[in-house]
Order: C-alpha cells, then structure tokens, then sequence
C-alpha cells in the first residue's frame, strides 16, 4: 500500500536565502495521527505547506503515491486537505454553509451530494444551528470547528493542520482533541502545545532549524526531557 | 473585538426579511432615485418620503434606535456639506406646509433638504442591509447581473473589513502603549508611515493565506455556490405595494404639497 505521504531528500529555502527545510526524508503510513512538533520557526508551517505543494523546493514528495507536482496539484488537493493556523484565512465565504460547500463543489459533486456532505459535517463538528451564520459571527471555538468542517467535507484522506489549538480555553481544546480522535484519516498536526500533542498523536516527529530530530512513538520522544529541553520544548504532564 | 455589525438584525424573521433580495434591492434603488431627484424646495415633500423605510423599519422589526444610530455615524460628512450651504445662499424664500407657511433662507431651506434626503436614503439602505442576509443580498447582486468578480470582491470586502479594522486597532493600541509624549509633526508622520507600511504587508499576507486557502478546497477561478432564490407571491404583494406608494408620493402628494 502506498504511504500516505513520503518525502525523499527534500529541502527549502525562502527567496531572501533562509534556510526552511534541510534535506527531509519522513513518510507516513495511512490512518495514523501524527504530530509534528518543535520550537517557534522550526519549520513546521513550511513542511505542511509542501506537502500539497503550495510551495515548491528541491527534492521529492508524494501524496498517496502520486508525485506533487503542478500537472498533479487538482488530484492531490483532493486527497490532502490542509486546515491552516488562523480559521480567518480559512473562512472566506459569507456565510458557514457556503464555506463548507466551496471544497465540495470545487469537487464536483452533485448539488445533493454537497448538501448532504455539509448538514452531516456540521453535524459532526456540533455547528448545525450555525449553517447560516457569517463566519465573523462565530466564537473562536465555533470558529475553529467551522475551518476543520470546511475540509471535512471534502472527504480527504489526509487532513494536515497547522497549530489547531491555537487560541482555545481548555474547553475548546477538549471538544477539538474529542473530534480529531474521531476522525479516520490521516492527521498530520503541527503544534507546539506537547499536551495536545501527547493526547492526540501516535508518532511524533521533531523538527527543529528544518531538520527532522527525531521521529519516533510520541511516548517514547516526549519523555526524553533532555532531548525535549534541548530544543525549546516541554515534556507533557501526561508523561511526568 | 466586537463591532457593531451593520446587518446585525439580518437574521431576525420577519415579513420583511422573507422577501426575496432582488425585490428589496430593486425597491430601494427605485425609492432612492427618487428621494434625490426630487427638486432643493421641496422640503415638505420629502417628509411625507419618510414614511417608505420607516414602514419597513416598523415591518422589519427593527429598533428605529438603532437605524438612527447608524444614520448618525456617517453623518459628519454629510453635515460638513449641507452645513455650509446657509453660508452661500442667504435669499429668503416662503415655505408652504399644507395651510401653513414660513420663511426661510434658501440656504437654510438646501441645508434641511440635503439633511432630509440623507436621512430618508440612509434608513433605506440601513432597512435593506438589516433585513437582508449579505449572502442573499450579494446572491441578489449576482442574479440580477452584476458581474461576478464585483460580487465576489463585495463579499472579500464585507467578510474582511471587521479584521482589518481589528488590525488597525491592535496597532493604534501598541502605539499608545508606547508612546509617552507628544512626538511631534514629523515624527508622527513618520510613525504613521510605518503603521501604514505594516498595515499593508499584513493585509497582503492576510491575502496570500486566503489564496492558498481557496486552492487548498480546490478552487480553480471559477465560484460555485448552491444558493437559489424564487420570486414568491409575497414579493409580488410587496413590488405592488411599493410601485403604489412611489405613485401616490410622486402624482398625488407630490403636486398637493407643493
């Protein structure tokens, strides 16, 4: 079976010559929940934004087996679905519903087909009474909730996120931890909160100066408290 | 931060608020027309105009506190103008109201005109917005063939404008955190340069992720939506009612009262 995705030697720099990403080799089996955590500037942002290719570096990357490039990039945004740092930039449309609409109908399905698909992921995330709501009447909470239905909705098999706990109280953070254990598909989650990240993830991967550090069971990374202290990060409370 | 939405009472449920977008757009747009092209003098006219948006204020549920409020926000720079027309036109002129009759400056008389029409246009508009979903409305727009982009472009605008406003409060608020004295013209000016500077790198980021955003859903220049929309009966029985009363103001009281 093909990884969900696998990245061979792949490097990034940003146009001012800073280096992003050095010489990546990682690949992810299908339905696992995978965090990708390290400091503030390590990379991770950038690595999610390569994998669907939003950006384009050196190297190769493949999302269930097909090779991310330009030719590929409309069948690939259909496997991978990215859910990005600030729910603003994710919730463009006027209202909730035509915002979880905008993936599926850029799919191509059936006016049914998308209906369906949005009263079902809205049911899913709890935002059903919201389907009518403008995205900047909703709660950071609710706002959270309404950029991960946007790509639940596609029915991806691969859901990237980059710091989906952002900005929530420990409420919000529970309710989004309960979904994303939910959830069958492959998450790849891009976090520096190690609680988050002990409670969600099967794999963890450190990322520190656009290196891959370690990569490992989360477990067995997060309880190295010197690997852990050495590259800015805290060991979980789960695993004190 | 909270803003005082402009639509807030949109999603309120009234006889008014079912009624289809186009209908609305249409009526005011019409009524509107009318307000301005009705000649400086009429000032008497006008009041008996007053009475389309208030009745779909009152139809609408919609706190007239509130309608006047927003009327009040963007009057400075109507006032400005209507303000200084006394200043220029200072002939007398006699005024009828029904039996009665006053003198005034042609001035003053241009100065409530231009008061009075902005009044009646901005309650208007302010019924239409606070009765009218922005996604139905922009659906309305699109129906009825504005071009496409500009709709889009309108819906970018509404949907975003709160943030930005957001943004140049966050900046406002650091700089007073930091600023202790007064820095004088040029380095004010050169302060509220690099505010602007800034404003504007984070407003193309803000683009740039939203860009990458549409791609991400598979947006590939062309906007699909589900929205549909039907003329009903009730906005029929609405569209009559409305040409009715744009008649009886213009052919009957209109020549009555002057």
């Amino acid at each position: 079976m093909e990884k969900a995705i696998a990245l061979k030697n792949f490097s990034y720099q940003y146009p001012d010559g800073t280096k992003a990403l050095s010489n990546i080799n990682l690949s992810v089996e299908h339905h696992r929940r995978v965090a990708l955590i390290g400091p503030n500037g390590a990379g991770k942002s950038t690595l999610l934004l390569a994998v669907p290719g939003f950006i384009k570096g050196d190297g190769q990357i493949f999302v269930d087996g097909i090779h991310v490039r330009k030719k590929n990039l409309k069948k690939i945004r259909s496997i991978i679905a990215s859910c990005f740092e600030n729910p603003e930039d994710q919730l463009f449309m006027p209202t909730l519903f035509d915002d979880v609409a905008f993936g599926p109908l850029n799919l191509g399905l059936s006016p049914e087909q998308v209906k369906k698909r949005v009263e079902d992921t809205l049911k899913k995330v709890g935002l059903s009474n919201m389907a009518d709501k403008a995205p900047h009447h909703l709660s950071a909470g609710q706002k959270r909730a309404a950029a991960i239905a946007t790509v639940l909705s596609m029915e991806p098999k691969i859901i990237t996120l980059d710091e989906p706990d952002g900005n929530l109280d420990p409420r919000n953070r529970k309710n989004l931890t309960n979904l994303l254990m939910e959830l069958t598909q492959t998450l790849i989650i891009a976090t520096c909160n190690m609680d988050f990240a002990a409670e969600i993830a099967q794999r963890a991967i450190l990322v520190d100066k656009g290196q891959i550090i370690a990569d490992d069971d989360t477990e067995k990374i997060m309880k190295n408290s010197s690997l852990m202290n050495e590259h800015g990060l805290e060991v979980p409370k789960k695993f004190i | 931060m909270h803003h005082s939405y402009i639509d807030k009472f949109s999603y309120q449920n009234s006889i008014i608020h079912r009624l289809d977008s186009r209908v609305k757009v249409i009526t005011v747009l019409i009524y509107t027309a009318m307000v301005i092209s009705l000649p400086k003098t009429y000032l008497t006219v006008l009041t008996c105009y007053l009475v389309g948006p208030f009745a779909l204020l009152v139809l609408g549920k919609i706190p007239l506190k509130f309608a006047f409020k927003q009327v009040l926000l963007v009057s400075p720079f109507i006032l400005v103008l209507a303000l200084s027309s006394p200043f220029y036109d200072r002939a007398s002129l006699t005024v009828p109201f029904g039996p009665i009759t006053w003198q005034i400056s042609r001035g003053w008389l241009r100065c409530c005109v231009i008061l009075a029409k902005f009044v009646i246009t901005m309650l208007a508009l302010i019924a239409l917005v606070s009765t009218t979903r922005f996604s139905a409305l922009l659906h309305g727009l699109q129906k009825m063939g504005v071009p496409k982009i500009l709709v889009i472009q309108l819906g970018f605008l509404y949907r975003y404008i709160f943030l930005f406003i957001d943004k140049v409060q966050h900046i406002l608020q650091a700089r007073a955190a930091r600023k202790m004295r007064n820095l004088g013209f040029k380095k004010e000016t050169k302060v509220a340069a690099a505010m602007l500077g800034s404003l504007l790198i984070k407003s193309i980021n803000a683009a740039e992720n939203v860009s990458i955003a549409m791609q991400a859903r598979g947006f590939d220049g062309h906007f699909r939506t589900l929205t549909k929309s039907k003329i009903k009966a009730n906005d029929i029985i609405f569209a009559l009612v409305a040409v009715s009363l744009m008649i009886f103001l213009h052919f009957i009281i209109r020549p009555v009262m002057t």
